[in-house]
């Protein structure tokens, strides 16, 4: 959180609704997601109990698990999940782009996309992930082979959803919250029927009217994994006793009839939610993409396309635990991330580069006075050097010396030359190098003109190089040595679903 | 689904009405309104209880409804209700078969153990494992072993119907399923039955004793396994449960040997034994010394002096089986 | 009786003092500023009663799957003289052989004296300490003691301390799962949080018999299913921030005197229960009593407070209910009117609706706010610009297309 976003929510408490903190959407929302609302058994490590899929808003899969406790039933959940993500994978599979310039000719031309309510949800995938990619399809434990690949994939989600620049998983909460600032805290913010009422409210209701019929359990059931207590105690208890008694007694009507009831008693908890998350993602394709989305996009479609050919080609499943340079390269490379996100999310959206601007990491003001056609013929050769004057109300840290970039001109540096106050305003010099062509003489466009209403970062939004890691194979014995292969067990197909 | 009106009718009005105590129950304890969450609850018990009853005697009618049509013959549609819905009928009466048939009906009774009474079936479980013992075990146990259903439910009151049932004429049954005492206070053991035919020796715990026991119990029941004519996978699950937890007993559940376990249950007990043996004397004596017969079987109660009550002092003990 | 007890027995009414456990306890650590809260535990108000009378029940409740998972689980590590456990303890942490001890400090014989049984488990412990490993290796069931501002809370922890090496190790049995070897933060630290209450209850119960402190390791042991099996796993957990954290908080309550002298002398909680104990004071005079005290509501207490809605809506149009750095951001200001008049008519909709507290209308602003007032009317104007402006940058020949 910034000032900006936490005067945004002062706004939003004054208004009654929620205020926007973004003037585009920073994240993919591709044209036919997965939709997937998990609920969990309480108690027991990512045990499920039903949940509802599709990519279809009118036509939702539910599945339910009668007897949670029961080994099979958990296993035939995952079947049947399976049937409907893997389905909904396979759909990808089929179209292919070239790449030129990249490693591999061609990749997917699209890639799919699973939207969970929540981070727990979240969570629960990448536990439901774990708990069945490792299992065999033949021995004393086996399972259909839909399982283990439906924990890949799943593990593959969850994993690409901890990069902030994925959009392959996202939570509703998450990516609601990063676009709007309601008049409630983060923490409350966790509510998908909260957060929804304050951007979306109903008629006649404000923000935190809506917001606080969404916190009443009976009204609206909490989006998952976990269900409300009174939920379980008053009716799960029931009805699966109902089921239980009936399958003791060997009455296959009342089995029947028990199990239907019990589905029916875990809809009334799933449907809502379900429908708060397809007006999750039409609230987000009401706004416009950012430019840079789309690059990280390409960059989700390249890991989907990896992975899916890795799996085809009999790859082995997601290790475990990661080896100490792959742990350490790994949190590397997601701060490397982060920091490239958030530099795109400035140059894409002005809201967001105004909070840089308070923080002093950026300025916007206008070109006073323009040196185009300047050239420097101090050194070796004679280079295009331009300069520019621009007068800002913004009090940056700029210091002589240091670069700058304009999102307009991304290609180019700008380096300061001087910075001088006048009358309350700041006036700072600027030379600037690259983006202008090969020759002496600057393209049109490619320099500011006087006039123009400018905007300059301290930071690029390209690429940075990686830090040097050892290969896995150097890992140097401090850090536990080099990684043994992968190499399935027993025990692994054999651990015991409680 | 249902041919007859009303019967759909009124299975929807109870439906409703289901929903709606649902919601009223949850909104009473989210409001912190125990009374009348209790007076809802009981509501809808009983209105789901209806609403089963509903819908089995329409699932019944269905059936029946169905045969009879299937008797006077297809297509004719004279007699109740359209042709419409004497195929709807016919469709429920075959769908209502088919699901009779679906889960495999758990068998109520298996082998002769559920026709023992239950303090039978316990006084077997602890014969075999010749220690004091907790109902969990026992259940185990005796379904590994002896087969059938274990109405565990009833083993909480076991304890009391027998003291009560001692008491009342304290000769009359040749044995009772009893408590095990605490060696320091000789109150009852929390959660351990015995038998009452058993030494005050084994009757007695010391802090040692809970692992001295557990370590026999393994060997009893790794002989019980050797002497099974064919694997039974309960009891080799409760087994391993076992070897688990005794030090080089076995590697996994599938390579376990019963011997093996025999072996590594012995060298610890011989770490144990001499030091249990003396606390647990030393403890029977005082028990045999200062409480009655019900109390050496069933525990003193404390708050009466501990270890010491005059009342109930016999003049002389009495012999009876130790 | 003392003058402390008095107050707070006042302040309590008629109600029995709800006793403490070690969530409770732990849970004081959570939210220290907060006099409401302080006033309230000291005193033993049933906060779950007071706040739902008050109109704003607690939104806390626990599943039956739940409650019967962790009781199973439990149940299981802790049968046949705690087999499990023991295998643990054996193979994590060297426990020798010999010491295999289990006793079971529960009820005693149908007795259900808290003191007797508090008695019984101090002489024990005290034995086992003087016999460094021949009287007794775990405890079950303890009962323990520890003094919370003025009163005794007893604490019956499912916790059984064992001794190696002559020390005892406080032991925690929880059902949340640890998965290749990692577990729920949260969880972790509100289980580490609840052992060192254990910790300072145990050296207490020692120091009685002039038993050391060190006695009591300051590392705790942690139970809790692995992977996806019930099968126990055992984690070591160091809790001596835990145990200076929470020391400072008791050390707080031990001096509530200091918040009741700002009390006025009448100020009670008590509901005025008729013959058959139904309440007859007004939900309303209760709550404006219960705003005597002065609360520090943060977001934080939806998760740990069962006053947490009460003093939500206090709250309502405080900058702290927008999240804990939400004020400092703002420039330290308390409520969002004063934010927003002072951010400037830029960038503030005149939309109504919303109830918002008063600021510091008609009082020309402190010095300190002048620097806040800046910050906002900055923030409020770029805001505005960027919400304003057309395409924020020119396109140019020499861009790629995005």
């Amino acid at each position: 959180m910034s000032t900006l976003t936490s005067l945004a929510r002062a706004v939003a408490v004054a208004a009654g609704t929620a205020q926007r903190t973004c003037t585009v959407r920073h994240v993919h929302v591709g044209a036919r997601p997965l939709v997937f609302v998990p609920l969990a058994l309480a108690g027991e490590a990512g045990a499920p109990l039903a949940a509802m899929a599709g990519a279809d808003p009118q036509a939702p899969t539910l599945l339910v698990v009668a007897e949670p406790r029961d080994r099979d039933q958990r296993f035939a959940f995952a079947a049947d999940l399976a049937a409907v993500v893997l389905r909904y994978v396979e759909g990808y599979l089929a179209a292919e782009e070239d790449t030129p310039g990249r490693e591999q000719a061609t990749r997917y031309a699209d890639a799919p996309q699973l939207l969970v309510p929540n981070p727990a949800g979240i969570a629960f995938t990448r536990l439901l992930g774990r708990s069945t990619r490792f299992r065999r399809t033949e021995g004393p434990y086996a399972v259909p082979a839909s399982v283990p690949l439906l924990g890949r994939w799943l593990t593959f989600f969850a994993e690409r959803a901890e990069s902030p620049a994925s959009s392959l998983m996202l939570a509703a909460t998450d990516m609601l919250a990063a676009h709007w600032a309601t008049g409630q805290s983060p923490v409350e913010d966790l509510n998908l029927g909260a957060l929804l009422g304050w951007i979306d409210p109903p008629p006649g209701m404000s923000g935190a009217q809506a917001a606080a019929m969404a916190e009443d359990p009976v009204r609206c059931p909490p989006a998952g994994p976990a269900t409300d207590p009174t939920f379980d105690n008053e009716v799960l208890d029931q009805r699966m006793l109902a089921v239980r008694t009936a399958r003791l007694a060997g009455d296959g009507r009342a089995y029947e009839r028990a199990r239907a009831a019990l589905a029916e008693a875990l809809a009334t908890q799933l449907r809502p939610t379900w429908a708060l998350m397809w007006r999750a993602v039409a609230l987000l394709r009401g706004l416009p993409g950012g430019e840079h989305v789309r690059a990280r996009w390409d960059a989700d479609k390249d890991a989907f396309t990896w992975h899916a050919r890795h799996v085809a080609a009999g790859g082995p499943p997601q290790p475990r635990r990661d080896g100490a340079v792959a742990a350490a390269r790994r949190l590397a490379g997601l701060e490397r991330v982060q920091e490239m996100v958030a530099a795109q999310r400035a140059f894409d959206d002005p809201l967001v580069m105004a909070e840089h601007r308070l923080a002093g990491e950026a300025f916007a003001g206008t070109v006073t006075a323009a040196e185009p056609d300047r050239v420097d013929r101090g050194g070796p050769r004679a280079v295009l050097r331009p300069r520019i004057t621009v007068e800002t109300g913004d009090e940056p840290r700029a210091d002589r010396g240091a670069t700058f970039t304009s999102p307009a001109r991304p290609g180019q540096q700008a380096r300061i030359v001087a910075v001088t106050a006048a009358g309350g305003r700041t006036r700072i010099v600027l030379e600037l190098r690259g983006g202008m062509g090969r020759s002496l003489t600057p393209q049109p466009g490619s320099v500011p003109a006087v006039g123009e209403s400018v905007s300059y970062a301290a930071f690029g939004d390209g690429y940075q190089p990686a830090p040097a890691f050892p290969a896995p194979e150097d890992t140097p014995w401090t850090h536990g040595g080099p990684p043994a292969p992968y190499v399935p067990s027993d025990e692994e197909a054999r651990e015991d679903w409680s | 689904m249902l041919p007859s009106v009303s019967v759909t009718k009124s299975v929807e009005t109870l439906e409703r009405r289901i929903v709606a105590l649902r919601a009223a129950v949850r909104e009473a304890v989210l409001a912190g309104d125990r009374e009348r969450a209790s007076t809802l609850r009981r509501d809808l018990r009983a209105a789901e209880r209806a609403w089963d009853d509903a819908l089995a005697a329409a699932e019944a009618k269905a059936a029946a409804e169905a045969g009879a049509a299937a008797e006077a013959g297809a297509g004719a549609e004279a007699g109740a209700g359209a042709g419409h819905a004497d195929a709807a009928a016919d469709a429920d009466a075959v769908h209502a078969a088919a699901t009779a048939a679906a889960p495999a009906p758990q068998a109520a009774a298996r082998g002769r153990g559920s026709l023992l009474p239950l303090r039978e079936q316990v006084h077997e479980a602890l014969s075999l494992l010749t220690v004091p013992a907790a109902p969990r075990l026992i259940a185990t146990v005796h379904e590994a072993f002896f087969g059938g259903a274990f109405p565990s439910a009833r083993l909480t009151s076991l304890k009391r119907d027998e003291e009560r049932s001692f008491r009342a004429a304290p000769l009359a049954r040749p044995y009772y399923i009893c408590a095990a005492l605490t060696a320091d206070l000789l109150a009852p053991a929390r959660g351990l039955l015995a038998i009452s035919t058993w030494p005050m020796e084994r009757r007695v715990i010391g802090s040692l004793s809970p692992r001295v026991d557990f370590l026999t119990a393994a060997i009893r029941v790794a002989e019980a396994v050797e002497r099974l004519p064919a694997p039974v996978p309960a009891a080799r699950r409760l087994l391993w449960r076992f070897a688990a937890s005794i030090p080089g007993a076995a590697d996994g559940a599938a390579s376990m040997q019963p011997h093996e376990i025999t072996e590594a249950a012995l060298a610890e007990l011989a770490v144990h034994q001499a030091a249990d043996r003396a606390a647990r004397q030393a403890a029977a004596r005082r028990a045999r010394e200062q409480l009655g017969d019900a109390e050496q079987l069933f525990g003193t109660r404390i708050g009466l002096a501990a270890g010491h009550r005059a009342g109930a002092r016999r003049p002389a003990p009495r012999r009876r089986g130790r | 009786m003392n003058g402390t007890e008095a107050r707070l027995a006042r302040i309590r009414g008629r109600a029995l003092a709800k006793t403490h456990n070690a969530r409770t306890i732990a849970a004081l650590a959570s939210n220290p500023g907060c006099a409401r809260r302080a006033v309230m535990d000291a005193a033993g108000v049933d906060k779950p009663r007071i706040a739902a009378y008050a109109g704003f029940p607690a939104p806390f409740g626990q599943s039956r799957f739940a409650l019967a998972r962790g009781n199973a689980f439990e149940a299981q590590v802790k049968a046949n003289g705690a087999a499990e456990l023991l295998t643990l303890l054996r193979e994590h942490l060297g426990l020798p052989i010999p010491q295999a001890h289990y006793d079971d400090l529960g009820e005693v014989g149908g007795n259900p004296s808290l003191d007797l049984r508090h008695a019984r488990t101090k002489a024990l412990l005290a034995r086992a300490a003087a016999s460094r490993g021949d009287a007794g290796t775990m405890f079950d069931h303890p009962l323990l003691r520890l003094q919370v501002g003025g009163r005794y809370a007893f604490l019956e922890p499912d916790l059984i301390a064992f001794q190696l090496h002559g020390r005892f190790h406080v032991v925690e049995i929880k059902s949340f799962a640890v998965i290749d070897g990692q577990a729920d933060g949260d969880k972790v630290a509100a289980a580490a949080i609840q052992s060192a209450v254990y910790v300072l209850a145990l050296r207490d119960a020692l120091a009685e018999q002039h038993i050391p402190a060190e006695a009591v390791s300051h590392e705790t042991i942690l139970v809790c299913p692995k992977d996806f099996s019930s099968r126990p796993a055992a984690a070591a957990i160091d809790v001596r921030k835990q145990l200076t954290v929470l020391r400072r908080q008791l050390s707080r309550i031990a001096r509530i005197d200091d918040l009741l002298d700002l009390l006025p002398a009448g100020l009670t909680f008590d509901l005025d229960p008729d013959g058959e104990g139904v309440p007859r004071r007004s939900p309303a005079d209760l709550a404006a009593a219960i705003r005597q005290v002065d609360a520090a509501y943060v977001p934080e207490c939806l998760s740990t407070c069962e006053m947490c809605y009460f003093c939500r809506e206090e709250a309502r149009g405080c900058t702290a209910a927008l999240g804990r750095a939400a004020r400092e951001e703002l420039g330290g200001v308390e409520h969002v009117a004063t934010v927003l008049r002072l951010a400037g008519a830029a960038g503030t909709p005149g939309a109504p609706g919303g109830t918002v507290a008063s600021g510091t209308a008609g009082t020309p602003d402190a010095p300190d706010l002048a620097e806040a007032a800046e910050l906002l009317r900055r923030a409020a104007r770029l805001r505005a610009e960027a919400l304003h402006t057309d395409a924020p940058r020119a396109g140019t020949p020499g861009r790629e297309a995005g």
